[in-house]
């Protein structure tokens, strides 16, 4: 008898609890393996993605409101993580969440406004995000950070591994970075500076790039812009070749010595070096950017 | 203004006089060719490097046709557009290309209509450049079509164009 008293009661303590599932504070944790995989996805807010040495992912933070739960689960090694919001709501409702991970697994998170960051994973890692700002300590093979507009900075651990970095509108910066290199944006301006680059790989339209990179003894960089200038500073262990081009923009620095011009007549000047085949190498060209290239 | 139509093949005119008279300029330039032959002046020849420039234009043109089959080939489930318009249009691009970025134009559009102003207008800009520099190109090719750099900095372009609108028409495709 005493038990249908406490139904009702409890019943209408449970209104408010109910409510808090779409919103207030968030502290989860599940089971996963050291190796396996995480893939977290959040509409707006902030992801905070670190590497620890447990054998568990654990979910902290925040959930607005607009927020109609966060899913957690975990089977055959992968983990997902899911900010979900009401059908019909596809923006409001900021997740700011803290997502420890542990450090050897790999990372998928996927974004619309919300900022990502990352850092302590050396797994591969694969951070999007349409208009969020992307920071990421990157150490895994094969990772991939890519934008639309919000601005892209990752730094490596100097050592070797495979790296795509793409935006539309943001810009890309790289530090500590190793090993090859895909860089693309449109108009936003790249920045990378690597050591033991053996691929660098780039392409802007209107945006600026700048590459500060040790090239290996057979290190090879091909970047590319339309309107955006081009400033390259590649030490090298042997003599630098040169295959360089610009249709109505300068070549300038250390090694431009011998611009010579395309074509009598026409527009255009070059600037081609050639050494050892096998050695490292460099191509550039552009359409009205200027280039600046120093072996030094 | 005159709507009507030809029905049948007869109708029209069997000639079709020029609105001046060729002859004169025709004949003139037969005698000053004669004259220089007269006078053994070797005739202007063709540049040697000429055909090799038509050869690489059309080794470049043949490139962005398998790109664009490369594209079609992966592309599917964009809609159809209903007169939409290239924003650059251009004689040197082929019309399947144009097609298919038209069809995905849409796409970016309904995309960017709902993003908020401040990054639409930042990726709308972007995109807009991006179409900027190709027709630059395109000019720039249009003076000299056998231009290697022009030719790749098309191609490249034209690709890159395609990342930037599918990477728009995907955002945020399986975050919402």
């Amino acid at each position: 008898m005493r038990e249908f008293r406490i139904l009702p009661f409890a019943a209408l303590c449970s209104l408010p609890l109910c409510a808090l599932a779409g919103g207030g504070s968030v502290d989860r944790n599940i089971a996963a393996e050291p190796g396996g995989e995480v893939v977290i996805s959040n509409v707006s807010g902030r992801v905070d993605v670190r590497g620890w040495d447990r054998n568990e992912v654990r979910v902290t933070g925040s959930l607005e409101e607009g927020v109609d739960r966060l899913d957690l689960e975990s089977s055959s090694g992968r983990t997902t993580i899911k900010v979900v919001l009401p059908r019909g709501n596809s923006h409001d409702g900021d997740a700011d969440l803290t997502i420890q991970v542990p450090k050897g697994s790999s990372v998928e998170v996927g974004a619309v406004s919300a900022d990502i960051s990352s850092h302590g994973v050396s797994g591969t890692q694969r951070l999007k995000s349409v208009s969020g700002e992307i920071t990421a300590d990157v150490a895994g093979d094969d990772s991939e950070v890519r934008s639309v507009s919000g601005d892209v900075t990752v730094r490596g651990s100097g050592k070797p591994i495979s790296l795509r970095m793409s935006s539309v509108s943001g810009s890309l910066h790289l530090s500590d970075g190793a090993g090859k290199l895909d860089l693309v944006t449109v108009s936003g301006d790249a920045e990378a500076q690597m050591s033991e680059a053996s691929e660098i790989r780039g392409r802007t339209t209107s945006g600026d790039l700048e590459l500060r990179a040790k090239l290996t003894k057979d290190g090879r960089v091909d970047v590319e812009a339309v309107s955006g200038d081009l400033r390259l500073r590649v030490p090298s262990p042997s003599a630098l070749s040169t295959e360089i081009e610009s249709f109505s923009g300068d070549i300038t620095g250390c090694l431009a010595t011998n611009v010579e011009k395309v074509s009598k007549y026409g527009p255009g000047v070059r600037l081609n070096i050639r050494n050892v085949e096998d050695g490292p190498r460099v191509r550039a060209k552009t359409l009205s950017g200027d280039i600046e290239i120093c072996d030094k | 203004m005159n709507s009507r139509k030809v029905q049948r093949i007869d109708e029209l005119a069997r000639d079709l006089p020029p609105a001046r008279d060729l002859w004169p300029g025709i004949a003139a330039a037969i005698e000053a060719d004669n004259v220089t032959a007269r006078a053994g002046v070797p005739a202007a020849r063709r540049p040697r490097w000429l055909p090799a420039a038509g050869m690489a234009a059309a080794v470049a043109l043949v490139a962005l046709g398998v790109l664009i089959g490369q594209y079609t080939s992966k592309q599917s489930g964009i809609g159809v557009v209903d007169g939409g318009q290239s924003v650059a249009a251009s004689a040197i691009i082929p019309a399947t290309y144009r097609k298919q970025r038209d069809e995905l134009l849409v796409a970016v559009k309904q995309k960017l209509a709902g993003m908020p102003p401040a990054e639409r207008d930042k990726v709308a800009g972007s995109l807009a450049t991006l179409q900027r520099s190709i027709q630059e190109i395109e000019a720039a090719l249009g003076k000299d079509p056998a231009n290697a750099l022009l030719q790749e900095l098309l191609v490249n372009s034209c690709q890159e164009e395609m990342r930037a609108l599918t990477a728009v028409r995907d955002s945020g495709r399986q975050e919402t």
